[in-house]
């Protein structure tokens, strides 16, 4: 299986934490010992400080490293902190960005039409995904209203919590098509086969959570799923690689 | 492969170790209200253990937890049905002091089902030193049995001052801190540095990187043991999570095992 993760991030976070990873490096160090070929990645800076702080830590972090996609998270333009979506996506294509995410209350901003809705719909449009981490800064019923507003966004929930959120994210899966799971936190006995059996294998993507996980704890359990090798593949990597791939940057 | 060792390979290439059995200490079995379980009932549940090379998995059925008129019936009917494979932990609920004076009353008819008694004050808001409690305290200090508690970091009815309070008190059983006092880490292993009769029980801790690690080097592997609450979590999550950690094949056999194969002994009749 080749793991590509959708959702890791590096920078030394503000609260307490066993094993941080503060440099790029040294997520991809850890990268190689698990197996892991490539990823997804963030800056904690941009949840802890301000997009404006971490964005640019992410862009210099991942310069030297091809195998790192970047992930910046957005503000509304409104304040002129943050620029229109034709120039957000020049700068996106120059620094190797692949996709975006947002921390609504964190940043003190509605995720809705009147606020960002001409960030949303331009990502909407260009199927750019947008990651939502729901146990740091997005409730579930805003990412119900979210996509209420915008149907066709290409929309990866992350970090959906440990204690199995199926009753609050499977209605997303069945209704809007560019809804995607990750992995990290899925711990549910039995998940990702149940999850696979109804929706089948586009819809999940491997995310660890690392560094506050370890990278083997949803390849080992995905590894052993009761799932085709196919969906095996898919959900380890070749999923992240298509809606990469669909965004026109 | 998510690591060099051989256990590694192992699990990788067949999901589970002959040479490396897994007893989880800490499971349910049921539904529950806030959750979807794809695997929540017994069969299902004996699946996933085979599935995973779970040997024997120690439990409390959610109905004990969270109905008392059904109370620990369903434990007792699936140890019966799986004699080899589950043994329960009777649910202490002081909310009920007369179920309380019931259960532990026969809790000696049901020596091929028990292994101890089970606390969750968080959710019963009745602190482990509560009065209403001393009847299952003093049993199974008498008894020498295994003590599973849900414990928390900052909890008044189970963080580390109600751990300390009653395994000081009762120092002939085995207090088994579940969730390890979840986020008061470094207070965890002074417990089990302190007092001979707890033990760091891992359920919730294999998601946070780092901690098994600073439970090895602070107290050792031979206080820590497996556990999932199981069917929340897969537990090739929690293997994945050991496989992970920078430790030992050997810290990994005493966790998944020996520990526990010590423990269980006198329940077994292997002592």
């Amino acid at each position: 299986m080749h793991f590509f993760d959708c959702n890791c991030y590096f920078g030394r976070p503000i609260r307490g934490s066993a094993a941080p990873v503060p440099t790029a490096e040294g997520l991809l160090a850890e990268m190689d010992r698990a197996g892991v070929e490539r990823a997804l990645v963030w800056h904690i800076a941009q949840l802890d400080a301000s997009p404006l702080t971490g964005n640019p830590l992410l862009t210099e972090g991942i310069r030297p490293h091809p195998r790192l996609i970047g992930c910046w998270s957005l503000l509304p333009t409104q304040t002129h902190e943050f620029p229109a979506p034709t120039e957000l996506f020049r700068q996106m294509r120059e620094h190797r960005i692949g996709a975006l995410r947002a921390f609504p209350q964190a940043d003190g901003y509605l995720l809705n039409a009147i606020t960002i809705g001409d960030l949303l719909e331009a990502i909407q449009a260009r199927r750019i995904p947008l990651l939502l981490s729901v146990t740091r800064s997005v409730r579930w019923h805003e990412v119900h209203a979210l996509l209420a507003e915008f149907p066709q966004l290409t929309l990866v929930i992350c970090d959906h919590g440990s204690w199995g959120m199926d009753r609050y994210f499977r209605p997303l899966l069945a209704r809007y098509p560019n809804v995607y799971i990750d992995t990290a936190q899925y711990l549910l006995d039995g998940g990702i086969e149940s999850l696979v059996a109804d929706y089948g294998a586009g819809r999940l993507l491997y995310g660890s959570g690392f560094p506050e996980s370890y990278f083997g704890t949803m390849m080992l359990t995905l590894q052993r799923s009761r799932i085709p090798e196919e969906a095996k593949e898919a959900i380890a990597g070749g999923n992240l690689e298509r809606i990469l791939a669909e965004a026109q940057l | 492969m998510i690591g060099p060792s051989a256990l590694s390979r192992e699990f990788w290439e067949t999901g589970q170790s002959a040479a490396c059995p897994i007893y989880d200490m800490h499971g349910h079995m049921g539904p529950w209200s806030a959750i979807y379980f794809p695997r929540g009932e017994t069969d299902q549940m004996i699946r996933t253990m085979d599935e995973c090379g779970v040997r024997m998995l120690c439990f409390t059925h959610h109905s004990a937890l969270r109905c008392p008129d059904l109370g620990n019936a369903p434990s007792i009917e699936a140890v019966r049905r799986y004699p080899d494979r589950l043994r329960a932990y009777c649910l202490i609920n002081g909310n009920h002091p007369d179920l309380v004076e019931r259960d532990v009353a026969a809790f000696a008819q049901y020596r091929d089902v028990y292994v101890g008694f089970k606390f969750l004050s968080d959710y019963f808001a009745v602190p482990l030193s509560d009065p209403r409690n001393r009847p299952a305290w003093e049993y199974a200090d008498q008894h020498k049995l295994l003590v599973l508690c849900h414990t928390w970091g900052g909890s008044p009815y189970d963080g580390p001052a109600e751990v300390r309070r009653m395994a000081e008190r009762y120092p002939n059983l085995r207090l088994l801190m579940g969730h390890s006092c979840h986020g008061e880490w470094d207070e965890a292993i002074k417990l089990a540095r302190d007092l001979p009769n707890v033990y760091l029980e891992l359920t919730a801790v294999f998601d946070d990187r780092g901690i098994l690690e600073k439970f090895v080097r602070g107290v050792g592997s031979e206080r820590m043991l497996f556990g999932t609450d199981l069917p929340w979590f897969d537990p090739h999550h929690a293997v994945g999570a050991l496989l992970s950690a920078d430790i030992s094949d050997e810290d990994r056999h005493n966790i998944m095992h020996r520990n526990a194969e010590k423990l269980l002994a006198p329940f077994l009749g292997k002592e």
